[in-house]
């Protein structure tokens, strides 16, 4: 049984381990988003059944379609993509790190010979002279030539970009970090919004995605809000004068723009929206059966009585632009304490369907009060975020910048007494290697021009 | 007086002029025909890039006052331009002129599109406020780079797949073009560039929403198209390193990446809408 679990936990590892699996993983993870981007998110069960129909309910809601980025099986193959990349990072790292770590000893000229990038020539200079050369000029075209034990030869390392391969684990810790802070947020964070009259002061914010509360510690009072327009109609700026009030005493006073958020004690707010209320009307009521005529000021969601009546009335919502027939509110009116009836009453004109009950409405005066929206956060894993968005950067440009590239140079007393030197170079780079073979060609075109004549060898 | 769109004009046509060049250069194998391709296609550059800067101070004489980068019509001439300086800086370091048929070949279709289709509106327009921010720069041009290092590397794939499927002999039109390892290596480069651009592009659009909206990702219909094209070009990049694909595997997965690119462009403005729906013009 154990060696059977063992072995199954092994075959995952082994699976997990796999660069096939990131591949198909990075496909799937694109092939869901598509279909998250094709299907509107968010939509209801009626509003599914009205635009695909009966049968579709059950399966765009098993899977989750009309919620796909918040699914248990969408977040499960992101935990799978972390999984694969711990996994291949502690199968590889350790790999990376000790070619990183291992110096070589000595320079084979054999091998040299055998690399696909190589020259060899011979020079009849003197020997010291051409080793002092071959030193000055590679290091002035490539890099500092660290000299190995010889034994009597000249042999030397220079190389470039040492570290380069290790910025493929800074990418892939970048993308753990942003998936640990989204995370961490939704664990200990929060996001809502509220709707703050002009003058008024709130404190509970109505939670994103939930038809629950939740109350800050502190007041927000929306002093001043102000839009301004282009000369097209279309919103310039608009901006919240907040007071922020905690037990009592104004602790914070700043202005809220769009673009510009306000942060104090770990929560943030935005300026996101803005709208009106109505706050009261003067209305005529023209009773149809009596003829009465009664006028009286309603309220928004509070009751009023009706003069001269048992009846009693109150502004249940407002619209700005009611089917584009202008401003519009719902009146309600209960008639005897009984259950109300409401209706719209379009609130610029004097017009035939204005009527509640028995009652012809006419609106004489409305007064509106605007309201500030606030998206409001609080989001304790963003800066692992940021963090990781950082260390991507910085990963995926090291990566495209630095190549990780390696010189080998090998120089010995051709037949001893006749004074010539035979040297090879070879060279040998991780990427870009199109780039590297010109520099390679470079440096050895300069270093036969300056030490002597060809003598064969494979120059690509 | 010269105004923005008669430079623009100017540039739509110069930029044919430039595909046209490019594309006789290939057909009648000159290479003369080829530099004056390059030339015509750096002129008209500058060209654009004047008329950029003019419609910028345009903007600011009219009161608007913002960068032109702001709907559709300034982010296809955006795009052209990206497409062109991209392109002339490989063609200048690897001295390949051919592959110049592609790259001007859409920045000529990006500013035809963006002039002569009645769905883009080209007048200078106000700014959202939630589109006033120094972001909107940072997140456009970044974006913008990497879907022009994008399209580059699609020609270069479009070159990789049509000289690998016909084997000439030397001395053909594929004289004329880099050796297939050139080519795909030059492809490998310029995709993990446009990794980089789109990478950033993504993360500034990131940071920006975070401070308009509270939120760095809202999985709106562009955000998430950007996040599939970045997934298949790192798909792409993986294949190459890990598991070793080469060639034509590789030069396909780029034309399916650019395919994302061009969704991710137009198809989202005009299917899928989203909070980035002003970049439809209305």
């Amino acid at each position: 049984m154990t060696v059977q679990k063992k072995g199954f936990l092994q075959g995952i590892y082994q699976k997990l381990a796999s660069p096939k699996l990131t591949v198909v993983i990075f496909l799937v993870l694109a092939a869901a988003s598509v279909v998250g981007t094709l299907m509107p998110q968010g939509l209801s069960e009626a509003e599914i059944q009205r635009h695909y129909g009966q049968r579709a309910i059950w399966f765009i809601t098993t899977f989750g379609l009309n919620d796909l980025y918040h699914t248990g099986w969408f977040r499960f193959l992101l935990l799978i993509l972390s999984a694969n990349l711990v996994v291949c990072t502690i199968e590889r790292l350790p790999k990376t790190l000790k070619l990183y770590r291992r110096r070589e000893e000595q320079v084979d000229p054999e091998k040299l010979a055998k690399c696909s990038l190589n020259c060899q020539f011979t020079s009849n200079l003197p020997q010291d002279e051409t080793e002092a050369r071959l030193i000055r000029i590679i290091s002035e075209e490539f890099g500092t030539l660290q000299r190995l034990d010889g034994d009597g030869h000249l042999a030397g390392i220079a190389e470039k970009g040492r570290w380069s391969p290790l910025m493929v684990y800074v990418v892939h810790l970048s993308v753990l970090l942003v998936l640990c802070g989204a995370l961490v947020s939704s664990i200990f964070g929060f996001k809502g919004f509220m709707n703050i009259l002009e003058g008024e002061a709130a404190s509970e914010v109505m939670l994103e995605g939930s038809d629950r509360g939740l109350n800050l510690p502190f007041q927000v009072r929306c002093d001043k809000f102000d839009v301004s327009y282009y000369d097209n109609g279309m919103p310039r700026e608009f901006r919240s004068d907040l007071t922020l009030i905690r037990d009592g005493k104004e602790v914070l006073k700043q202005e809220l723009r769009v673009n510009d958020p306000l942060t104090y004690d770990g929560i943030t707010f935005y300026q996101s929206s803005y709208g009106a209320i109505l706050k009261d009307a003067e209305v005529e009521l023209t009773d149809r059966k009596s003829g009465a005529v009664r006028r009286l000021i309603v309220l928004f969601r509070e009751w009023v009585d009706i003069p001269g009546t048992r009846d009693r009335a109150q502004i249940l919502r407002f619209d700005e632009d009611f089917r584009q027939l202008g401003p519009a509110m719902v009146l309600l009116i209960s008639r005897d304490g009984k259950e109300p009836a409401g209706s719209w009453i379009l609130i610029d004109r004097d017009f035939h369907g204005n009527k509640v009950g028995n009652y012809h409405v006419r609106v004489l005066q409305a007064t509106r009060t605007p309201y500030t929206g606030l998206q409001v956060k609080q989001d304790p894993g963003v800066w692992l975020v940021w963090l990781g968005f950082a260390a991507m950067l910085v990963g995926i440009g090291l990566t495209y910048y630095v190549s990780h590239r390696k010189l080998w140079v090998w120089a010995e007393a051709d037949t001893p007494g006749k004074g010539g030197t035979k040297i090879i170079i070879a060279g040998r780079t991780n990427r870009n290697e199109l780039s590297f073979e010109q520099e390679f060609n470079r440096l050895c075109d300069r270093l036969q021009a300056e030490l002597g004549q060809e003598g064969g060898g494979s120059k690509p | 007086m010269i105004t923005s769109s008669i430079l623009l004009a100017i540039t739509t046509f110069a930029y044919l002029l430039c595909a046209l060049l490019y594309l006789s250069g290939v057909i009648f194998r000159r290479r003369t025909i080829m530099l004056w391709g390059s030339v015509t296609g750096a002129a008209t550059l500058a060209i654009q890039m004047a008329g950029i800067i003019l419609r910028w101070w345009e903007s600011y004489q009219i009161g608007y006052g913002h960068a032109p980068l702001s709907n559709l019509y300034e982010s296809l001439v955006f795009a052209a331009w990206a497409i062109m300086l991209i392109y002339l800086i490989m063609e200048y370091r690897t001295k390949q002129r051919a592959l110049g048929v592609f790259p001007s070949l859409f920045a000529f279709l990006a500013m035809a599109y963006a002039s002569f289709s009645t769905g883009v509106n080209s007048k200078i327009q106000p700014l959202l406020p939630a589109l006033k921010s120094n972001w909107l720069i940072a997140h456009v041009v970044t974006c913008f780079l990497g879907y022009a290092a994008f399209a580059v590397s699609f020609g270069i794939s479009i070159f990789y797949i049509a000289r690998q499927s016909r084997q000439e002999p030397s001395g053909g039109t594929h004289s004329l073009l880099p050796d297939l390892r050139q080519l795909d290596e030059l492809n490998y480069q310029m995709v993990l560039f446009g990794f980089l651009w789109l990478s950033l592009g993504i993360i500034t659009g990131s940071v920006w929403a975070d401070l308009a909206w509270g939120t760095y990702w809202s999985w709106d219909p562009k955000e998430t198209w950007s996040l599939i094209t970045w997934l298949i070009y790192a798909a792409l990049l993986h294949a190459r390193a890990v598991k070793g694909w080469r060639g034509n595997r590789v030069a396909w997965l780029s034309i399916i990446g650019f395919c994302c690119v061009l969704f991710t462009y137009f198809g989202v403005n005009f299917l899928l809408g989203g909070l980035h729906s002003y970049a439809t013009t209305k």
